[in-house]
């Protein structure tokens, strides 16, 4: 930096600051803060379980407050809560589901899978074997090897060609992200709930959480909610943790999850 | 609606058969395991990269090492795969281009072996498919170790009693070029290299890296661009697209224009004995890809080498052109060197100098942890040539001159920082002992 720069550099850096701090001194838009759905408390001081549409609740006998459920009692409990508000709600677009228990019972129907990438042949003659007197690099041969079938040729320009390797590696990617979602959903301790309820107990697989519908108004939130502002709630209410910042790695697993089980259905953002 | 199939069953294949989503049924043979992997070494590279039945078996391992380091492979007795690719240096020799027998420079820098496993194509200009191929060419190139053919090759091994013996006992017949090259790129595949403090650092440890350093994976990721071909993520954490790019390194040399548009015009006229004899001509060397696709977007384009290791294994570029990599980044920096046919990503950077420490920084984690006292070696040796800088052109860099596209505006790291986001997937690459 010579000293003709540095005399440039000085006035604009004030100049920068300057603005920053008038930007940063402009009031900004707070968003209100979110409803709560408030939990009517035990006579018995029982936990008591709120549901997502924040209204129904229901107390768990012989479990105090504070204490964690077992998986059995949380899957029972759940269900329970569910019943409750298809009672209130016999006209809800519902689709019907076993509960989880029986969802991990069933094995999963086994998917047709593509066929296997074309393996190199190894006892296969190469054809860069002729070497010919001269120079280095693409004189091995090189000719030849647009021909060897293994070779992976890039066509097009660099952005648009990509091979099946990148396919795959992409594939995988893709697959250890909804992996690691599919676990934090059937998880009650890494989604940091207290009570011992994890997603998969009201959405067995997934089920009825209807990503394809974001953004939609909420009625619980009383707001236009994306998905993981959703997701966020059900964390709030039935499990009982605390809200997961929007870059959390287990918010986007499970978004990968949620979505990757509605594969194929048709986008219908704002439906209810 | 029941997709978890998707997830179940795929994890199922993955586990039980070694095979992913491209999965076939599940074979009745069960194919050897890989061997445990080193964090920062992915499991689905490893399935992706290593053909059924070519699994390194210790003895074939065994067999590949000591062809590896044989000098009489090679026409004068002078000259072996580690000649080049010396294990205790990471794999590479350290001299910008390499030599063969009779002290004959070739026109290439010695990439390293750590992980070349899981490279799709073998070479700069990616001219093999596999290692089996790549490991035949340098023994007949005659200015790497100079062999007329491989009938001399297998002649020579063949008169050497132990050798006879000992592949034999591996393959159980008689030495063939074939099963050489089987056994060095069985050695080849135990050569994985995972386990640097950066992957200590992205599988949740973030005391591993100072703040410097996590300052460069920032920007690697951000204003300096470096993940548009250098991405690593769990899946795939070569730091590398695979892919052949022009980033102007050969336009250092004046007649690369003329040189090109030589090779273009052959090429036009499709006559496949005039390239031939083109490709034998080594100052044509410099048209890397074009002279294996004969594509003229691939015009002095060269494969994106792994960043793992970096540090160990300068110089830098096709041709070793670059000896720091504080150089590399000033090449970068400026947006390379123009030239027709140079990559569409290439663009100025306008990195400020202690970006380019941090970037270097950072560069410098992802060497594996067995190199640790070569890499803080390198790192000073390299530190103490800051001030000579040949690639340097701040006033391009920073857009006071030429014009180079847009600079890429200050990312604000308080708002979004690229180094908190998990880009590098928040799972880690499943082990074989986690598998099991």
């Amino acid at each position: 930096m010579n000293l003709r720069m540095k005399l440039l550099v000085v006035p604009c850096a004030a100049l920068s600051f300057a603005g920053g701090v008038a930007l940063a001194t402009s009031p900004e838009a707070k968003p209100e803060p979110l409803p709560r759905h408030v939990l009517p408390a035990s006579k018995d001081g029982n936990l008591v379980l709120g549901l997502c549409d924040g209204e129904t609740s229901m107390e768990v006998p012989g479990v105090k407050d504070g204490q964690r459920l077992t998986r059995a009692q949380a899957i029972t409990a759940t269900a329970q809560l569910m019943d409750d508000w298809r009672k209130k709600n016999p006209d809800a677009n519902w689709d019907d589901v076993p509960g989880p228990v029986l969802a991990q019972a069933t094995p999963p129907a086994a998917k047709k899978s593509p066929p296997p990438a074309p393996q190199p042949n190894p006892g296969a003659k190469s054809s860069g074997n002729d070497v010919r007197q001269g120079g280095v690099g693409a004189q091995t041969g090189a000719s030849a090897v647009p021909q060897q079938q293994k070779a992976n040729l890039q066509t097009g320009h660099t952005y648009g060609a990509y091979s099946e390797r990148d396919e795959q590696v992409w594939a995988d990617s893709v697959q250890a992200a909804v992996k690691e979602g599919h676990r934090v959903f059937h998880d009650a301790e890494a989604l940091g709930g207290t009570v011992g309820v994890s997603c998969d107990m009201c959405h067995p697989d997934g089920a009825n959480t209807h990503p394809e519908t974001y953004p939609k108004y909420q009625v619980q939130l009383g707001r236009v909610a994306l998905l993981r502002d959703m997701i966020n709630w059900c964390i709030e209410n039935p499990v009982r943790g605390k809200p997961l910042a929007d870059g959390d790695p287990k918010m986007r697993a499970m978004e990968a999850y949620i979505y990757a089980q509605r594969k194929g259905v048709k986008l219908e953002y704002g439906k209810h | 609606m029941r997709l978890p199939s998707g997830v179940v069953t795929v994890l199922a294949v993955v586990l039980n058969s070694g095979v992913g989503l491209a999965a076939s049924p599940p074979s009745r043979q069960a194919p050897s395991a890989p061997p445990p992997l080193p964090p920062g070494v992915s499991a689905t590279l490893w399935r992706l990269s290593v053909p059924k039945g070519l699994e390194p078996t210790p003895e074939r391992v065994a067999l590949g090492e000591k062809l590896f380091r044989e000098k009489r492979l090679s026409v004068d007795n002078t000259v072996a795969c580690m000649t080049c690719h010396e294990p205790e240096l990471g794999f590479t020799d350290g001299k910008p281009l390499s030599e063969g027998v009779k002290q004959q420079k070739v026109t290439r820098n010695s990439p390293t072996v750590l992980n070349a496993l899981f490279n799709a194509t073998q070479f700069w200009d990616g001219r093999a498919g596999t290692l089996e191929d790549q490991a035949k060419l340098p023994i007949l190139n005659p200015r790497e170790m100079g062999m007329p053919d491989a009938d001399t090759v297998m002649k020579k091994v063949r008169g050497i009693p132990e050798y006879v013996t000992d592949f034999q006992a591996v393959f159980g017949r008689e030495p063939t070029f074939d099963d050489l090259a089987v056994a060095i790129a069985a050695f080849e595949r135990m050569q994985f290299s995972g386990d640097a403090r950066f992957d200590r650092f992205i599988m949740g440890d973030s005391k591993a890296l100072t703040a410097s350093e996590k300052n460069g994976w920032a920007l690697f990721n951000g204003k300096a661009r470096c993940n548009s071909c250098h991405a690593g993520n769990a899946v795939s954490p070569l730091f590398s697209d695979q892919k052949f790019h022009n980033i102007g390194v050969a336009a250092h040399k004046q007649d690369f224009v003329t040189l090109a548009r030589k090779g273009v015009q052959v090429v036009r006229t499709g006559d496949e004995k005039q390239i031939d004899e083109l490709a034998l001509n080594s100052e044509f060397s410099e048209l890397g890809r074009f002279l294996v696709t004969q594509q003229e977007n691939d015009v002095g384009s060269f494969k994106t080498p792994t960043l793992r290791n970096v540090g160990i294994t300068g110089p830098y570029m096709h041709d070793g052109s670059l000896a720091t990599l504080w150089d590399v980044m000033d090449h970068y920096n400026k947006g390379g060197v123009a030239n027709p046919y140079l990559d569409g990503g290439m663009q100025r950077l306008g990195l400020t100098e202690p970006e380019i420490d941090d970037l270097v920084a950072f560069l410098f984690t992802l060497t594996d942890t067995k190199f640790d006292k070569l890499n803080k070696e390198q790192l000073t040796k390299q530190r103490a040539r800051k001030n000579t800088r040949p690639e340097r052109d701040t006033a391009i860099a920073m857009g006071k001159k030429g014009n180079l596209g847009d600079l890429a505006p200050n990312p604000d790291l308080s708002v979004k920082n690229p180094a908190d986001l998990g880009i590098y997937g928040d799972v880690t690459p499943v082990t074989a002992t986690k598998q099991r």
